[in-house]
């Protein structure tokens, strides 16, 4: 940026001639513009002269140089025209400010001069920011939030994570890692008696709606029985039982494992062959599971919706009475924004297609989804959640009948002493009233009423033994319309402290009339499954709600005394129940490499910050890789090892690692782990045979002190031969608990 | 409030072969200068290079190998005495022999111009008395007119010192 010194200095030496010379290319050129007018032959600065330099040359060098030396000469420096206008013995010294010294003619001119140099350069109209108590008016806040959700997305409960917990980016979603509060063990002692609550609203949705059985032959390519039930497990098919499965690219198991879904089915309308199915996947996967299921279901023609009420946002509109009156049509009220901001809204959202008439809708962002975490889940759920009444059943196209089984259920979800008691996965419908209404004035936690307990046990004994009856899973949330309605109608904080505020006695339930239910979903998670001990640790229930209602459930919940968790504490929820955590110890699937990279080149960065002096010396302590898992590599050497053992046969090139899933296989191993029947090495040098490349996801137990470090290295002492036929590696953190 | 007087010394660059006027750079011919003045004036004529608005090549055409070098009042007899010790100009590896020429000596940079359109005035006049073919006169003869007639667009300048001379080509 020039100062006033240089654009001076240009100014006075404008009509100066610049050197006029070859070797730079194109300085010469662009220093004046004489060059380019008034030569003679035109030639151009190159570096190679005309052959023969003629007299014409120097003739027309001659005279552009006579021409540029005229204009320096004839035009004085740095002056202005009033000033030179005057011949020499008429100038004066004090004629710039006293323009009394100048002759009538010039006097104007120079007034006019003065002036200008008066006033000072002009400077662009300035906007004047506003005072802080206008910046901080509700529909500027609400417009700022909106412009701040672009580049990574919020949650709902986002202002009131921020207000309490670190946040990070992850995922193109700005998520709660840990609270700034000290609370690991308070938060485990949550996981472990009491209750723990999350937001996971940032796992994706996808629908898809058709006829059941082309669904299933779509899905059957990217399922393998061999891992497990699949989509068409008889469980999981009529609705009543959430399932859980891992998907592969279309027709390539055991390679190319994409990761692991959850998905729920609606439960059979009557006589319909229509089906609608849920698949979540973790937002880390979406880029990989989306296509694969158009190519699969191909669905490759995307509906586009133009119509006003767009699911890309949702509109919840600003009632503000003061405003009503001064609002000119020029400014529209803030909105909030709902469901997935950031998507534009021309993006498709669904996609159809023609010869198996499935359609993909990409519901992300449009349920908000809870999970409580711990043995009292269900006593919250129970004291939060309130059944509504018939009237505000009309909003909501829900059977009557069928609600009052759904709510029998719920009562006697009162008497289970702990959520993992129920059956894994079991589905539970509702539609409840607002939980604001019933809000205590305090907050308080909740217990277990064990009178209660004792009355109910043979109601809770069915409940336990046999889950949730089937037709009990159906819910209006599954109808987009029913969701949409119910988003609308909610009533707005304002509106609801309003009323509250009138109510004769402070704290006492608030009625009011004509409000809508909420339609929602509880679905129940099994916890540990596999091992022997601690069975079912970490079981609970996920919330499934329409989009905008999450703070009217989430503040009602935390009043209850839950303590609530990040994503760290769903890192450790996952290790304390003996399982991979999605995408931190899946090596390889795509996100799997992925978010290993990422956290590779953090961890140098974090290395590289130390000074040289303070740093671990890897070297030393014949490290190969502390910063990430060289799974192929580690793959690669056994291969080799076992060759060279000259046991098998020569195998075709290198192959790409995988991770063992099939259960028949991981059965048999576990049985020759534990000793129960004897490895013969023609059997484990056939298992390497087929599984090559292949690895285990394993739980070590230390049976002495210490920890091992991130990506440690497990080496293979000579007493475990058995497991030379199989090459297995150890995942790193899982350190026994 | 010592007023720092230099001198403008006006040289011309006369090169035997003028394919190689491609070499001349200002930076070129202020280290053979500063090469010229050291050896025929030992320590003390390299000194006058590094003080303050010492010897500067101010302006130069590759064209017509023209160059204007200033010194300080001080010292210019000093580089001037050193102009004939340059014989060569080198610029990457290549050699051109050359000599200066002073053909003139300001105060000011404005009078080394004024004296600059004189002189190459008169140049072009002798180019023409010396033009063999019918062609170049004509071009020498437009070049002539182009630079005699005032081309310079916008105010009229009141008062310049150096109207345009007419003369009778």
């Amino acid at each position: 940026m020039p100062g006033a010194k240089e654009r001076m200095r240009e100014k006075k030496m404008k009509n100066q001639p610049r050197s006029v010379q070859y070797s730079s290319r194109g300085q010469g050129s662009q220093a004046s513009g004489w060059v380019r007018g008034h030569q003679a032959e035109g030639h151009r600065y190159s570096q190679d002269l005309p052959k023969h330099i003629t007299a014409s040359f120097f003739a027309g060098a001659r005279a552009a140089e006579v021409s540029v030396m005229l204009k320096a000469v004839s035009k004085p420096t740095g002056s202005c025209q009033v000033f030179t206008a005057l011949p020499k013995h008429m100038r004066r010294r004090a004629m710039s400010h006293n323009t009394h010294r100048l002759p009538l003619r010039l006097r104007d001119a120079a007034l006019r001069l003065a002036e200008r140099s008066q006033r000072g350069p002009e400077k662009p109209p300035q906007a004047k920011s506003r005072s802080r108590r206008a910046r901080r008016r509700h529909t500027h806040l609400l417009l700022e939030f909106n412009r701040r959700q672009r580049r990574s997305r919020w949650l709902e409960t986002h202002i009131w994570h921020a207000k309490r917990f670190h946040m990070q980016n992850s995922w193109s979603y700005r998520l709660p890692h840990t609270p700034t509060a000290k609370s690991y063990r308070a938060s485990y002692r949550a996981m472990d008696t009491h209750t723990l609550l999350q937001d996971l609203s940032y796992f994706c949705c996808l629908e898809l709606q058709g006829p059941e059985e082309q669904i299933l032959r779509a899905l059957s390519q990217l399922t393998s029985k061999q891992t497990g039930p699949t989509f068409a497990a008889s469980v999981c098919l009529s609705g009543a039982r959430v399932g859980r499965l891992l998907l592969y690219r279309a027709g390539q198991y055991p390679h190319g494992a994409l990761g692991p879904v959850e998905f729920l089915w609606r439960p059979r309308a009557p006589e319909c062959t229509h089906r609608q199915l849920w698949i979540w996947i973790h937002p880390a996967l979406k880029q990989d599971v989306l296509p694969e299921l158009q190519a699969v279901c191909q669905c490759c023609e995307s509906v586009c919706e133009v119509s006003a009420s767009s699911s890309a946002a949702a509109v919840d509109e600003l009632r503000n009475r003061k405003r009503k009156c001064t609002a000119d049509a020029a400014e529209l009220p803030a909105k909030r924004l709902l469901g997935d901001g950031t998507r534009a809204v021309g993006d498709p959202v669904r996609w159809e297609s023609a010869d198996t008439h499935i359609t993909i809708s990409d519901l992300t962002m449009e349920i908000v989804r809870f999970r409580l975490i711990g043995p009292l889940a269900h006593l919250v759920l129970t004291d939060t959640l309130h059944a509504a009444n018939e009237e505000a059943l009309r909003g909501v196209c829900v059977d009557a009948d069928l609600h009052q089984q759904q709510r029998d259920v719920f009562t006697q979800l009162r008497g289970v002493c702990s959520t993992a008691e129920l059956p894994a996965g079991c589905v539970l419908g509702l539609t409840v009233s607002d939980p604001r209404l019933t809000l205590p004035q305090r907050r308080g936690k909740t217990v277990p009423d064990l009178q209660h307990i004792s009355t109910e046990s043979s109601h809770a004994r069915d409940l336990t033994l046999r889950g949730v009856p089937a037709h009990c899973s159906q819910s209006a949330l599954w109808d987009t319309s029913v969701r949409d309605h119910v988003t609308d109608s909610r009533l707005s904080e304002q509106e609801l402290n309003r009323v509250r505020s009138d109510v004769l006695v402070p704290g006492s339930a608030v009625c009011v009339s004509g409000v809508c239910a909420v339609p929602l979903l509880l679905l129940h998670q099994p916890g540990r499954v596999c091992g022997q001990e601690r069975l079912r640790w970490g079981s609970g229930w996920d919330l499934l709600l329409p989009k905008g209602w999450a703070m009217a459930f989430w503040v009602p919940l935390v009043y209850r005394g839950v303590r609530v968790g990040g994503l760290h504490m769903s890192v450790k929820h996952a290790q304390f129940m003996a399982q991979p955590h999605f995408p931190h110890d899946y090596p390889d699937c795509p996100a799997g490499e992925r978010c290993q990279s990422e956290q590779e080149a953090e961890l140098l960065e974090k290395f590289k910050r130390r000074p040289p002096s303070k740093r671990t010396n890897y070297v030393k302590h014949g490290c190969v890789a502390p910063f990430r898992c060289p799974w192929q590599q580690l793959v690669d050497e056994w291969a080799e090892l076992v060759e060279l053992g000259g046991e098998t046969q020569s195998r075709a090139g290198p192959v790409q690692f995988t991770v063992l899933r099939s259960v028949s296989v991981l059965r048999q191993l576990s049985a020759w782990c534990s000793s129960a029947s004897a490895v013969t090495p023609a059997a484990a040098a056939a298992l390497h045979q087929e599984q090559q490349g292949a690895l285990l996801w394993v739980r070590l137990r230390l049976l002495g002190k210490g920890r091992p470090e991130l990506h440690a290295a497990v080496c293979d002492s000579s007493v475990c031969v058995r497991v030379r036929a199989a090459p297995l590696s150890s995942s790193d953190t899982n350190a026994g608990v | 409030m010592v007023r720092f007087k230099s001198r403008y010394l006006l040289c011309e660059l006369c090169v035997s072969e003028p394919s190689s006027l491609h070499l001349f750079e200002d930076k070129v011919v202020y280290q053979a200068l500063r090469g010229a003045v050291n050896r025929a004036h030992g320590d003390y004529g390299a000194a006058i290079f590094n003080i303050t608005l010492g010897v500067l090549v101010k302006y130069l055409n590759a064209h017509t190998g023209v160059v204007l070098i200033r010194c300080r009042k001080a010292h210019y007899r000093l580089v001037w005495s050193s102009l004939p010790f340059i014989t060569f100009l080198e610029n990457r590896g290549q050699k051109v022999r050359c000599f200066f020429n002073c053909i003139h000596v300001g105060g000011t940079i404005r009078t080394s111009q004024k004296f600059l359109i004189k002189y190459n005035r008169q140049q072009l006049q002798r180019m023409l008395l010396d033009c063999k073919t019918d062609a170049e006169k004509q071009d020498v003869r437009k070049a002539i007119l182009s630079c005699s007639l005032n081309l310079i667009k916008g105010e009229e300048t009141d008062g310049s010192d150096d109207d345009g001379d007419e003369e009778d080509t």
